[in-house]
């Protein structure tokens, strides 16, 4: 069971449909939605490249939906690196079950249907911390649901717990497990920690994701990264990209690694940030990123600020479009007499 | 942890017995070397901005501002300590305001920014070559200095200041003024503002082509210098006139072209910046179209004047809203307007206009190009005078 299953056409085809009727659907439901279509000449389109994108910093700076306020049932929410700029996401009943159950499916594409003895690479403090509940706790919580007999790799003061894990390891290693964290976390704790004890991950999926920043400044590449994971025996390592405006939609790493594949029901669109056409495959640019989950608030077209490139089309683990992430783009910043002051004592 | 970049180091508000007078030759001696090393083609060509700077510092520059600074009634002498906190972006500002302070008589000290840019290390280079062939007392009264956040230098700089000049918006008054001053002391502050461009239909179709095109180019400079960020830069055009769409159609045309020649580039990020505030502006009914013909020129249409932004939309972000007459605008006005570019109108339209404001808002009314150029006249003030005391002498 697997949902990366259409060819880039084949795939193109039902998006187009259904993100124009989302499209449609938005406009008569969410009024802002409406003004900035109206403002900008919205034209029905002809490709899934021509739909209309939304910057993904708006649900930053606006209170978008497309449900009534007696139906919003969860309001999800990300920590911006700011703290005072936060997403706010609104889901109702139907949108809050349907994005658990695609990411489900996505997950159990490389996990198999049955959910797996589970190592979180991450302290169960961190769910207490309110400042980083937001983002960090939503991700380990919600992934957390994919498996079972949870352990968590740290102790609450966000050290190794070596005995934990080895204990583990001795119940459930014989078997698939699955080992969930963000990436760095998943370098520093579990893969030193790992190499120095010895200790058989060769049973282990990892599905890994957050920035590589940390990685790169350690000088770690993403290739790097797989290969000294499998030194230490853990071979099947899947990265992924995704964000909270887009919840339930991730991309993820195909098997042999190195590049995101989209599942059926979503996509990317690689932007020039001059001409804002799509690029073509290899050259970089903006990522946007499309999916038909978000009905209760229009996220299905979203402009990101991170910077990405197609690989390659219909040619790998998967169908579809491959890509990376590349960075982000560095946020604008005036050079005017006003509000340039932040550091005034 | 102070960095001392210019004059001496040292005990910043330790007493002094160095007497400087209003127009004093050895700060007029100085500021004309001064003004020469930035007028060398080297350095204007690196950077333009700096060129307007050493013009403004030229010794005739200097001696009209002197003249300015006398007073029919009483004698006039320096206001004694000033502490100058410029902004962190625009790089020139600290001179202009130093320097007007320094050839009052002050002793200055000028907290430098730490994330002041190239502009601001070619001044302090220029500022230090000149330095050393200078009077000392330039040296002992004159102090530029660098420092993080340290509440205890900009404390005791304050109680040290008669006039303490700070720049840099509304956040930075408000941070600086939890200092107290002394009862005798005061502040000349340079807050948040927000500045127009209005262009005359009748005026632009009665305009040549190269009058027309001469006009872009200085609305460009106006705009694109700063990022569209400094306090005087124009943020939306008032179209001025009935049925102005084919002079707001030629005028973005052209604005293209130029911006394209003069080579200003805006980067992805700039453009996402720009969409993310166009986006925004549509969303709450701000504006009833947006165009974003290349990433340097974002169009929007108002639909009404009160909707103008009044922050920073990005660099190249232009609202446009067509009124019949520049008083159509005066209600719109407030405190926090301060630079009105203008291009095609009479006079006495002018005139009308800036009557009909009666000062409740508006600074400086300018043509297009001229928006920047620093004048002793600023933010409704006249520095010379606020740089300077009077004493009545009655016989």
């Amino acid at each position: 069971m697997s949902v990366f299953t259409l060819p880039q056409a084949a795939k193109e085809e039902v998006l187009l449909k259904e993100l124009s009727a989302l499209t449609e659907h938005h406009r008569e439901n969410c009024e802002p939605y409406a003004r900035i279509l109206a403002a900008s000449g919205y034209q029905p389109a002809s490709s899934v490249a021509g739909l209309p994108w939304l910057p993904v910093r708006l649900f930053k700076n606006l209170e978008l939906k497309s449900i009534p306020d007696d139906e919003v049932y969860k309001v999800l929410t990300s920590s911006g690196t700011t703290g005072a700029e936060v997403s706010k996401i609104y889901l109702d009943k139907a949108a809050a079950a349907e994005q658990t159950r695609k990411l489900g499916a996505t997950v159990q594409s490389v996990l198999g249907p049955k959910r797996l003895p589970m190592i979180l690479v991450d302290t169960k403090a961190m769910l207490k911390d309110r400042k980083s509940f937001s983002a960090r706790g939503a991700g380990v919580l919600g992934m957390s649901n994919f498996g079972r007999n949870h352990v968590w790799a740290l102790d609450n003061e966000g050290h190794v717990d070596v005995e934990a894990l080895k204990g583990f390891l001795e119940q459930y290693g014989d078997e698939p497990f699955l080992i969930f964290g963000f990436t760095y976390l998943v370098w520093l704790h579990l893969y030193e920690v790992a190499r120095d004890n010895g200790l058989d991950l060769s049973n282990g999926i990892l599905i890994h994701s957050g920035g590589w920043k940390k990685l790169i400044d350690q000088a770690v590449s993403p290739e790097e990264f797989r290969a000294r994971l499998s030194g230490v025996g853990l071979t099947k390592v899947h990265n992924y990209y995704g964000m909270i405006e887009q919840i339930g939609t991730i991309f993820l790493e195909g098997p042999t690694g190195g590049s995101l594949y989209c599942p059926d029901f979503a996509d990317v669109v690689i932007r020039d940030p001059e001409t804002w056409e799509e690029q073509p495959v290899g050259k970089p640019g903006l990522i946007e990123v499309i999916s038909t989950l978000p009905t209760s608030y229009p996220g299905h077209v979203l402009l990101t600020e991170d910077q990405g490139v197609v690989h390659g089309v219909d040619d790998g683990d998967w169908p579809g479009k491959r890509f990376s992430v590349l960075g982000r783009l560095p946020r604008a910043e005036a050079r005017g007499c006003s509000d340039t002051y932040r550091e005034a004592a | 942890m102070i960095q001392y970049r210019f004059g001496v180091e040292g005990d910043l508000t330790a007493p002094s017995d160095d007497r400087l007078t209003v127009g004093d030759p050895r700060v007029i001696d100085f500021l004309g070397k001064l003004a020469r090393k930035l007028l060398a083609p080297a350095v204007a060509r690196r950077h333009p901005e700096l060129g307007s700077l050493g013009f403004f510092l030229r010794p005739a520059e200097l001696h009209r501002a002197v003249e300015h600074m006398q007073h029919d009634n009483a004698l006039v002498f320096p206001r004694g300590n000033v502490f100058h906190i410029p902004p962190a972006n625009v790089d020139t500002i600290f001179v202009y305001s130093w320097a007007l302070s320094a050839l009052a008589g002050n002793h200055n000290v000028v907290r430098i920014s730490e994330r002041s840019a190239t502009a601001a290390e070619t001044i302090l280079t220029a500022l230090n070559e000149v330095l050393a062939d200078a009077d000392p007392v330039i040296a002992r009264t004159q102090r530029m200095i660098t420092y993080g956040r340290d509440d205890k230098v900009t404390a005791a700089l304050s109680q040290w200041a008669d006039l303490r000049v700070i720049w840099g918006g509304d956040s930075a008054v408000e941070a600086i003024r939890k200092h107290p001053l002394r009862p005798s002391a005061r502040d000349l502050t340079f807050p948040d503002r927000t500045s127009w461009a209005a262009l005359s239909a009748d005026g632009w179709r009665a305009a040549d082509p190269a009058q027309r095109r001469a006009a872009v180019l200085g609305f460009t400079n106006d705009s694109y210098w700063f990022d569209q960020a400094a306090c005087s830069s124009p943020r939306t055009v008032f179209l001025v006139g009935d049925d102005t769409n084919d002079v707001r159609e030629e005028f973005v045309t052209l604005l293209l072209e130029t911006v394209g020649q003069r080579g200003w580039e805006i980067d992805a990020a700039m453009a996402v910046e720009k969409r993310v505030n166009a986006y925004g502006m549509a969303a709450t009914g701000a504006i009833s179209a947006m165009e974003f013909p290349a990433n340097s020129v974002t169009a929007m249409s108002l639909i009404t004047v009160p909707d103008a932004p009044r922050r920073w939309i990005g660099a190249g972000a232009f609202p446009f809203a067509q009124v019949s007459s520049l008083l159509e605008l005066v209600p719109a006005m407030n405190r926090q307007d301060q630079t009105f570019s203008h291009f095609g109108f009479s006079h006495e339209q002018l005139r009308e206009f800036a009557l009909a404001l009666g000062g409740r808002g508006v600074d400086r009314i300018v043509p297009f190009g001229s928006a920047l150029t620093f004048g002793s006249l600023w933010d409704g003030y006249d520095l010379p005078r606020e740089f300077t005391r009077l004493t009545t002498l009655v016989e």
